[in-house]
């Protein structure tokens, strides 16, 4: 009855638009996981291994980005900055405060991750003759990375989720397309149902992946 | 050391009225969450396959939104699905219930069936009906496991208390973004780095302590 109340070809007219929004909001969510992920490996290995100093700062970053509202963040980063002359456009802030966002998350899932890998693997990839480095590139960071993956992911759908607060700053991605759309056209009601339809069918379609990936990569237990 | 002058009012309007609103808003919001999402989650424990379905949909659609959409749905869209028109500050805050309860059920969810088959079935043996089983013997029980998820939920609740600021609630991002709209008219320089770092620095301060607190919990009661 609701679904029949909504006037289909208003949303029919204005798919290419969404589509554009849509894209962009994709695209911004690629970076910025990309990005995540760099960050998270990086700077959990470091956290994990105790390298000195660069532990230390990661510790500062992550309880900073982890104690402060994104938007904030957002906002310091658009409106804060220019101040002293660093002046970046709707489409830089977006991937990189949301990149900086989930690396910071990204860091503590990869940091547990790392720390749940038995010792004696370690001690095991030493013993063979690998160095410190590769012990880490062929020991932790496979089994550690894949402990960490779950909780990696929800952080990544998280991001995704993240960049409809964009809309703030007049980046358009599709939420703020959609409001665009609606301040022309006075009608709300269509545009945010395609745009919640739209959001829920990308979350659910990745948290069925997990679930997939999960059970797939796996550890085999032990016995 | 004397501040400019252009501090005092902006901090004061920042506390006074944003902070108010801002706290305001985090307790309706952890209490409403708290409530309906304990309620919730027990019921999903219920083996009875409509009800689990309505509320494991009412789950996933609220935790798979972002909160700004169901805010924008709660404020923009209602009035034209069944005319229902609330203000801002009542928007976000039912946007932030929706959101919130969601996560507690879950959490719930799993708090209830953590606790062995055997408390059931004693209490049961005590003639305790579903309804006194739970008051009186589950949800104690569960709640110590639900202190950690539920003080993460308040730091959530907090921060998210900003996304307010898009639909025009004065809170304390809002209030700081009117100040630096109104520095930037009044004396051209708008002064956005310190509002806003000073707007983190709000948030920071009462947030760590909160997330120290969670993480203590979690290590103490696991």
């Amino acid at each position: 009855m609701m679904l029949a109340a909504l006037d289909w070809s208003f949303i029919l007219d204005h798919i290419p638009e969404l589509a554009e929004g849509l894209g962009r909001t994709l695209k911004v969510s690629a970076l910025a996981i990309a990005g995540a992920f760099v960050v998270g490996a990086v700077l959990g290995a470091a956290r994990a291994h105790r390298v000195p100093v660069v532990s230390q700062l990661a510790a500062v970053y992550v309880e900073l980005i982890r104690n402060t509202p994104i938007l904030v963040q957002i906002f310091f980063v658009f409106y804060g900055l220019p101040q002293f002359g660093i002046r970046l456009s709707p489409f830089t802030t977006a991937w990189l405060s949301v990149l900086i966002w989930g690396g910071a998350f990204n860091t503590e899932n990869f940091r547990a991750g790392f720390e749940a890998v038995p010792r004696r693997f370690r001690e095991a990839g030493l013993a063979l003759g690998f160095g410190r480095f590769e012990t880490f590139l062929h020991v932790t960071l496979p089994i550690g990375g894949r402990i960490a993956l779950p909780s990696s992911i929800n952080t990544y759908i998280s991001v995704l989720k993240n960049t409809s607060l964009l809309t703030a700053i007049g980046y358009a991605e599709l939420t703020n397309v959609s409001r665009s759309i609606s301040a022309e056209t006075f009608r709300d009601t269509e545009m945010l149902v395609v745009v919640a339809v739209t959001y829920l069918a990308l979350v659910w379609t990745l948290s069925a992946l997990i679930r997939v990936v999960e059970k797939r990569l796996a550890l085999p237990e032990e016995s | 050391m004397t501040l400019p002058d252009w501090v005092q009012p902006v901090a004061e309007y920042m506390l006074e009225e944003g902070l108010t609103a801002t706290l305001r808003m985090a307790v309706l919001a952890v209490i409403g969450s708290t409530l309906a999402g304990i309620l919730l989650g027990t019921l999903l424990t219920i083996r009875w396959l409509p009800s689990r379905a309505l509320i494991r949909f009412y789950i996933e659609v609220w935790r798979g939104l972002p909160i700004i959409v169901t805010i924008f749905l709660i404020y923009f869209a209602l009035p034209g699905l069944i005319d229902v028109r609330l203000n801002a500050f009542t928007a976000a805050t039912v946007g932030l219930i929706l959101w919130g309860s969601a996560q507690v059920a879950e959490a719930t969810r799993g708090a209830v069936q953590s606790i062995p088959r055997e408390q059931h079935e004693a209490s049961a043996a005590l003639g305790f009906g579903w309804v006194g089983r739970h008051r009186h013997v589950i949800l104690p029980q569960a709640l110590r496991r639900l202190l950690p998820p539920l003080v993460s939920l308040l730091v959530n609740v907090v921060q998210n208390t900003t996304i307010a600021a898009i639909i025009g609630v004065a809170e304390v991002l809002e209030a700081g973004n009117r100040s630096v709209e109104r520095l930037t008219f009044t004396t051209s320089e708008s002064h956005a780095f310190e509002i806003f770092a000073g707007v983190m620095a709000i948030f920071f301060v009462i947030s760590f302590p909160l997330t120290r607190l969670a993480a203590y919990l979690e290590r103490r009661l696991v």
